[in-house]
């Protein structure tokens, strides 16, 4: 359960203040499937960061199932952010010099799992995504498809509640971007919560709820 | 995260890019290896010292005639003048003390040595048999001067191994005789090649018994005496003993200057090991050198790798667990550094030691200690900064687009 109100984040731009978001109250219940759209510069990634902790509001209170959020300390948004919450980019930020096993492997590392459960999940994570013959290969071997899918799969390792997508498919062609939409409503279909921010209105519309945002703030919210 | 994965994380990295890598752990293998190289120069030296201190004789006190002083009103009447001359009967009543075992007076002159036809000038010591022990002398052939009564001597003599085949080439020198000044010797014994030792050559010399050694230099006044004493404990007994012996012989008057060995070694001890402090501490700020690249390129690696800072931050990583792994990769390159220029300071100092065996060079423990130390001290302490950057990265900021 994500619980947003009054979240307001003001960014200082060549001395100015440019107002990122104003006072967006939004609600999310768990395994709701969730667009944000808008043009650039609306305030939809930014939104998009303070729900995944990695940025916080400058007003207003945050709760993700039932916790206020918004007065922890650094190590303990790491941590909830380890453990709850998954990010896909739209640069795929994989760590070049690693593999796509060792690179799904990664939060896993992080938080400490024993290696024996990590390799479980790791054989169970491959197969889930169709990676099973690409483990051992460096992202520049892989395809744009195949370097979101293991993103994808590195986001699900730590088995989290909400998965956040930031254009997903905007560094892949339409085919390869329809596929891997394909995968992560998956996520959705399984009851996890989905939220994807893009520009796309055809990608947009495929969420059963839709946010419409301009100049920070939600103009519009459509369901079903 | 676990200690192997983080180990293993640094060692992607580093092995990710091999020539920078490489490049740090020559200049801390260089760093380290200089220290290990010019500490193990530095002792051999000190060492090489103590030894030849130690070739002239163990718990040696030499006594000299004249007392310098700087003290006093007039001191250019004092100095350089020997008011009482040293005498044979002055070294004799050295007996007295318990805390000497024995002694030799000295004479020492110029002669012109012959045999047949040939002559050669040389320093012409006399002395009593005693010598040969004080002096650590090994013999070649033959014997060293009879034990006896110094105030009487038989006409023999000692001759150095050099003076040996000058004066007579390739034929036997023992039993031959030789003309020194007005008299004649018998050669009895022909010492051992020592080479130099602290600037005396015993190769280069010829040894008469003491009193053949004052008529032919026609003087009663001794050169040294040198005075062993039963042990190294009993050094300041043997010396405050000599002193009071000779005061008391030259009616209250203390007239001369004692030395010991162990302060003239003790001096070179401290001189050389303040030397092989001071070029090891140059050699060291190498190692600050290294420090300093390792935050460049710690810093550059923060600037490179912007994007997979936000990465593993926006994963779940923590601050501390970010600097974790920069502190580890410092630690794992200082480790290499310092390994590999132990391996090559060795190595060094092997090649040292077999251009010239004589000196023993030996790096002293405190280097092989301090210079690991160092290196790694300084790897983590220049990586503080970096670390604490990457730490702080925004990892919104880091993973935009831009």
């Amino acid at each position: 359960m994500i619980r947003l109100s009054g979240i307001a984040r003001t960014f200082l731009v060549g001395g100015e203040a440019v107002h990122a978001l104003r006072a967006v109250d939004l609600s999310i219940t768990p395994g709701e499937y969730l667009s944000i759209m808008g043009p650039s510069g609306s305030g939809k990634s930014t939104l998009l960061n303070i729900i995944g902790l990695l940025d916080r509001p400058d007003a207003g209170t945050y709760e993700l199932d039932e916790r206020n959020v918004t007065a922890l300390s650094d190590n303990e948004l790491a941590r909830v952010r380890r453990e709850k919450i998954g990010f896909v980019f739209q640069f795929f930020h994989l760590v070049p010099r690693l593999t796509a096993l060792q690179n799904i492997e990664l939060p896993m590392v992080l938080a400490g799992i024993d290696p024996a459960e990590r390799k479980s999940r790791l054989a169970r994570l491959l197969a889930e995504y169709g990676l099973e013959d690409r483990a051992g290969h460096r992202p520049d071997q892989l395809s744009g498809g195949q370097c979101q899918r293991v993103a994808i799969a590195r986001a699900m390792s730590m088995g989290p509640t909400v998965i956040l997508a930031d254009e997903p498919t905007g560094n892949l062609d339409r085919h390869t971007g329809q596929e891997v939409l394909a995968v992560l409503e998956r996520v959705h279909e399984n009851g996890g919560t989905l939220v994807i921010v893009t520009h796309d209105p055809e990608i947009g519309g495929r969420a059963q709820r839709r946010l419409r945002m301009l100049d920070g703030a939600v103009v519009a919210d459509e369901k079903g | 995260m676990r200690l192997a994965d983080l180990l293993d994380f640094a060692w992607q990295v580093l092995r990710g890019s091999v020539s920078r890598t490489l490049l740090i752990l020559l200049a801390m293998g260089i760093g380290v290896a200089a220290v290990v190289m010019v500490t193990a120069l530095g002792e051999g030296a000190r060492l090489y010292v103590a030894n030849q201190f130690g070739s002239l004789g163990s718990n040696l006190v030499i006594v000299l005639p004249g007392r310098s002083e700087t003290s006093g009103a007039m001191p250019g009447i004092l100095i350089g003048k020997t008011p009482r001359d040293l005498t044979l009967e002055d070294a004799l009543a050295l007996k007295r003390s318990h805390a000497i075992r024995r002694f030799a007076p000295l004479i020492i002159g110029a002669g012109d040595v012959q045999a047949g036809a040939r002559s050669r000038e040389t320093p012409v010591l006399g002395s009593t048999s005693e010598l040969m022990d004080i002096r650590h002398m090994e013999m070649a052939q033959g014997k060293f001067l009879p034990p006896g009564d110094p105030r009487h001597s038989q006409p023999v003599c000692v001759v150095g191994s050099k003076v040996a085949s000058e004066l007579f080439g390739s034929r036997p020198a023992l039993g031959e005789w030789v003309r020194i000044g007005d008299r004649r010797f018998r050669v009895i014994g022909i010492m051992a090649k020592q080479g130099q030792s602290m600037g005396s050559n015993t190769d280069e010399i010829v040894i008469v018994p003491l009193a053949a050694a004052q008529a032919l230099f026609n003087t009663e006044s001794l050169f040294r005496i040198l005075v062993e004493a039963k042990s190294r404990e009993q050094i300041p007994y043997a010396q405050a003993d000599v002193e009071e012996i000779i005061r008391l012989r030259h009616e209250g008057e203390r007239d001369i200057t004692v030395i010991t060995q162990d302060a003239v070694l003790a001096t070179f001890d401290r001189i050389l090991n303040a030397l092989t402090l001071t070029v090891g501490s140059i050699a060291a700020i190498s190692l600050g050198v290294a420090g300093i690249l390792i935050m460049n390129v710690m810093l550059i690696a923060v600037t490179q790798r912007r994007r997979e800072i936000g990465l593993l931050k926006a994963l779940g990583a923590t601050g501390g667990q970010i600097r974790l792994v920069f502190f580890t990769e410092a630690l794992l390159l200082a480790l290499g550094g310092a390994a590999a220029g132990l391996v090559v300071g060795e190595l060094g100092r092997n090649f040292a030691v077999q251009m010239y065996p004589e000196i023993p060079f030996q790096a002293p423990w405190w280097a092989l200690i301090a210079a690991p130390a160092t290196a790694i001290i300084t790897a983590v302490l220049f990586t503080v900064a970096p670390a604490r950057r990457a730490a702080k990265l925004d990892p919104v900021q880091a993973l935009s687009r831009r």
